[in-house]
């Protein structure tokens, strides 16, 4: 009998009766053969190691962090309630101490859903990890969190929502984005007016192998989390980094992606993309259990892995290392970010953001109060294709007094001008989450 | 007319039964050195006063594979497994003479590496060389492709009695408990055959010529033929006779929870909509888990027999059992002396429990009836306590699709249905504690044979169909054909359910389709590239358990 040296909690959640649509690779079977291996490998007889049903998340869950246009249950199904649910339920099991650590292999994924959600982007509606992040703290109160996004493409859903939040540290490994959707993601890419140097991005040129995820998690990404020190490390656990997948052109492993989550000591994981569904994510979800558990994992081989075939070239040796500097420099000592215009003490943004999945084109304009005691009232303005002008203004936990009065002073102002078609406010100190 | 036979931990319990109901019924002290005389006492005794050719079929079930496990008195088994790349086949060692082989087979089936030959032959030879007679082929997703298994048992054959090939067993997936499956199974191959001649010998000397079953720990019978090939099916099959017995004898329609008190311990059952539920991976002997089937049962410490015991200021009684109660010539206090004392029990000699119960009382500065009292409190209480954590555990069980998450509907039983020695004693009480109307059948006393009398004949099987490779695999049959590309779920249900009648049909076990049910079909697309490349089909289905007949009263 096998024991676990970290008791773990496995919500296993395939939605075995849902796809995008029906050729979409975001589909029925993706989680299939995961199970079949996991079952078969015994994981779930494994002494310490538990499986639990996802939580269903409520639309208060959803509105704590987003700004949903034109609201909740017009941009979601019962099958993204149940995966941030999912989510909720291994931050629930970790933070109540009845596991040490939990792994969300749920679907559909998330970190491609920014804070205001007109529709699916890159296959996500709502963000998992930011609906769990936001139940942590809402339930177990104000936290350090890293949120360490190892998928192949770049988090820029994730990234916009903890963009002005230097408690959350956001760091995201990827495919350089001049190379993959959603083509963003440089390390020029470091964080708002106020959070500047908590957000990290590391982008990798293809054909990164082994060596270079490992090298870059050494001594890019832990050095700065060991600086931070944060109360909590979740990892959004994508597996399309596999030499396998189809839609990407990294060369990672299931050993690598185990000595990844050895190193890295996620306390919750949730699972983000990765198509390769026969040929990686039996084998890297298998080595992620197994790593987070603590359980040898040093035999977990895909049947055609080949270490030479896929190692990395010298020139990609040589680049990552000289990466190196140029990120730590991003956390230890940010550039100016010279991308907001200077608004009366606001930092104010124009942005254009697509929806591919929905075909979705949505218009915003994002201001945030320059503040020295607080993360700073943030405002929204966002239209779209599909919806009328709406209006979201977030109050970040321990918000200074000018702040509060700011954000209901602002909301006040958009209730009389008759400009918006829905007004919301997540006001983070009195846990109140409402739109009018 | 049917004879049900249980070999229980104390008592062996005959019936026989015609269409009206219980003809007679026998009790037997258990000799746990000589099953077979307990069985054949039984037997002779419940048969006495009948015509012997009327009996057509004795159904069995006996603890006799597992005490082998549990006493450890098992043959040495060659175990030779081959899993591949993983978790490390040595976690699972097993036995005496283990041996990892080489070779590998991923989750579709696919051979990835060959079976190393001469390492096979080695550890075969290895084996026999030690005296090892009887086998256990084991690899790694061998449900999916037995190939390996059975090259294994062809390299065997020769210089074995008997060996299991892990996919015979089951379509379940685990490696880990097909190995330790397919290992007792072998282990307890000869001792279980040996008796299962003796048995038959046994009936023949009787005169009787009658169908013989085994009782199954899923509530299901198989024949004797299918179990001297499958004998660690008969393993744990206590409980099924006793939830089997109730179904019987009650007409079990809603959300129940069943409590068969016995002199030891209690066995809690949960209904749900009057079905028993089974326990979804297999059951667990000897601390190693199997891919035994088995109705959902748990087993705690309250029987009425437990000796009473205080610790600070709480009177207990269990989970330890020092002898029968004082009033039954007893040493210490149990639960029995308590109830007679309450007035809830008359049961044997209620001079010696008052007097017992007074002593322990006084022992630690407490009046008779607070004792008893508080002890029968403790009992129910940690029976409530008990069944409410195997609710709990039922309704988080895992689902795997959205309907399921958003349909499903929580057990809320409304009755309870309470058997054994102490059962009437108790009824109040647990009436009160559970807020629930009870039932206490009658003749619970035998409800075990009834049980085992009643049960039907079950079997189920997995096929698996990938229409990209243009298979289909049945494991427990030993089925693996070529299919067409157009091969639909629909198909696969309708052969996968032909594939059962014919395998019974064949052991001389009619069953008609619709006595079978669909447990599982599913379909998946497989895509390749950009196309679609196929469909993975799965299906499960089994024929339905149940009970040939309802009992009410004795005749």
């Amino acid at each position: 009998m096998i024991t676990a040296r970290n008791s773990m909690g496995l919500i296993f959640f395939p939605a075995y009766d849902w796809a995008i649509s029906p050729s979409h690779p975001e589909r029925e079977e993706r989680l299939l053969y995961t199970q079949d291996q996991l079952w078969e490998e015994g994981v779930f007889d494994i002494n310490g190691i538990r499986e639990f049903k996802p939580d269903i998340a409520v639309e208060q869950d959803v509105m704590r962090a987003h700004f949903c246009f034109p609201d909740v249950a017009r941009v979601t199904t019962s099958s993204h309630m149940i995966s941030a649910g999912g989510a909720i339920r291994a931050a629930r099991l970790v933070m109540e101490g009845e596991t040490d650590r939990a792994f969300a292999l749920v679907r559909p994924p998330g970190h491609h859903a920014m804070k205001a959600v007109h529709g699916n982007r890159g296959f996500c509606n709502i963000n998992n990890e930011a609906i769990m992040i936001e139940y942590i703290r809402d339930h177990y109160g104000r936290k350090k969190i890293a949120l360490v996004d190892t998928d192949c493409h770049h988090g820029d859903g994730s990234q916009d929502m903890y963009w002005h939040d230097p408690d959350v540290l956001y760091i995201s490994i990827h495919q350089d984005g001049r190379t993959l959707y959603p083509g963003s993601g440089f390390v020029s890419e470091q964080g708002g007016p106020n959070a500047r140097g908590r957000t990290i991005n590391i982008p990798l040129p293809p054909e990164t192998s082994e060596d270079g995820f490992l090298y870059t998690v050494e001594n890019m990404v832990m050095p700065i989390i060991d600086d931070f020190k944060p109360d909590l490390i979740v990892n959004s656990a994508g597996q399309d980094n596999h030499y396998t997948d189809p839609i990407t052109n990294m060369n990672f492993s299931a050993q690598g992606y185990a000595l990844l989550n050895e190193r890295l000591a996620p306390d919750i994981a949730v699972l983000e993309g990765g198509y390769s569904i026969q040929g990686a994510l039996p084998y890297v979800n298998l080595g992620i259990v197994l790593a987070m558990a603590g359980v040898d994992f040093s035999h977990v081989r895909e049947p055609d892995y080949n270490k030479q075939a896929i190692q990395q070239s010298r020139q990609t040796d040589d680049y990552i290392k000289r990466l190196t500097d140029t990120v730590l420099k991003s956390y230890f000592d940010p550039d100016p970010d010279n991308s907001y215009v200077d608004s009366d003490g606001y930092a104010v943004k124009k942005k254009s953001i697509f929806y591919d999945t929905d075909g979705i084109r949505e218009n915003q304009l994002e201001s945030i109060r320059v503040c020295d005691s607080c993360a700073g009232v943030i405002s929204i303005e966002s239209s779209s294709s599909v919806n009328e002008l709406g209006l979201g203004i977030e109050i970040p936990f321990a918000a200074c007094d000018i702040c509060r009065q700011e954000g209901m002073r602002l909301l006040e102002e958009a209730r009389e001008s008759g400009r918006y078609q829905t007004v919301q406010l997540i006001n983070r100190p009195l846990k109140e989450y409402v739109r009018l | 007319m049917l004879v049900g036979i249980d070999v229980g931990g104390t008592h062996t319990d005959a019936v026989l039964l015609d269409d009206r109901g219980v003809v007679d019924s026998f009790k037997v002290v258990t000799d746990h050195h000589n099953l077979l005389t307990s069985i054949h006492e039984a037997l002779a005794a419940v048969t006495k006063n009948t015509d012997k050719g009327a009996v057509t079929r004795i159904n069995l079930s006996t603890t006799l594979s597992t005490n082998a496990i549990v006493e450890d008195r098992l043959e040495d088994v060659g175990v030779i497994v081959s899993s591949g790349p993983g978790i490390d086949p040595e976690n699972f060692r097993i036995g005496n003479c283990y041996v990892v082989i080489p070779g590998s087979i991923d989750h579709r089936g696919t051979v990835i590496k060959d079976l190393d030959q001469q390492e096979l032959k080695q550890a075969v030879k290895r084996c026999s060389t030690r005296g090892v007679r009887v086998f256990a082929a084991v690899t790694k997703f061998s449900t999916r492709n037995p190939d390996q298994e059975n090259e294994v048992a062809r390299h065997v054959e020769e210089l074995s009695d008997f060996i299991t090939p892990g996919h015979t067993i089951s379509g379940n997936l685990s490696f880990p408990r097909r190995v330790a499956t397919a290992y007792y199974n072998s282990a307890v191959w000869r001792i279980y055959n040996r008796f299962a001649d003796a048995i038959q010998e046994s009936i023949r000397n009787l005169g009787i010529e009658a169908q013989l079953n085994i009782l199954k720990a899923d509530g299901g019978t198989m024949p004797f033929d299918l179990a001297r090939k499958l004998p660690v099916e008969s393993i744990l099959s206590g409980p099924a006779a006793s939830i089997m017995g109730i179904i019987s004898l009650c007409d079990i329609t809603e959300d129940s929870i069943i409590l068969d008190i016995g002199g030891t311990t209690t066995d809690i059952a949960v209904f749900a909509s009057g079905a028993p539920l089974l326990e979804r991976d297999g059951v667990a002997l000897n601390a190693h888990r199997t891919l035994v089937r088995a109705l959902q049962n748990k087993s705690i410490g309250i029987g009425g027999d437990s000796a009473l015991w205080v610790s600070g200021d709480s009177v207990k009684a269990g989970p330890h059992r020092e002898g029968p109660a004082m009033a039954n010539n007893g040493n210490v206090p149990t639960l029995v002396d308590a109830l007679n004392v309450t007035g809830a029990a008359a049961c044997g000699d209620t001079v010696k429990s008052a007097g017992g119960i007074a002593e322990l009382a006084k022992k630690h500065g407490l009046s008779s009836d607070r004792l008893a009292a508080q002890a029968v409190a403790c009992a129910v209480d940690t029976i409530k306590k008990e069944a409410d954590a195997l609710l709990r555990r039922i309704h988080e069980r895992p689902v795997y699709t959205i309907h399921e998450m958003l349909e499903g509907t929580a057990i809320v039983p409304k009755k309870l249905y309470i058997m054994g020695g102490p059962a009437q004693a108790f009824s109040g009480l647990l009436s009160d504690t559970f807020g629930m109307e009870t039932v206490t059948p009658e003749n619970y006393a035998v409800a075990n044979a009834i049980g085992a009398a009643v049960a039907k004949t079950t079997f189920d099987v997995e096929l698996f169909a990938d229409t990209c490779k243009g298979l289909i695999v049945v494991p427990n049959l030993n089925i693996r054909k070529r299919t067409p590309r157009s091969y639909s779920v629909r198909e696969a249900r309708e052969d996968a359910k032909q594939f059962l009648m014919d395998y019974l049909g064949a052991l001389g076990i009619g069953v008609a389709e619709s006595e079978i049910e669909i447990l599982e079909s599913s379909e998946f697309k497989m895509v390749q590239g950009y196309h679609s490349s196929g469909s993975d089909i799965r299906v499960k289905c089994q024929v339905k358990p149940g009970v040939v007949m309802n009992v009410h009263g004795l005749t």
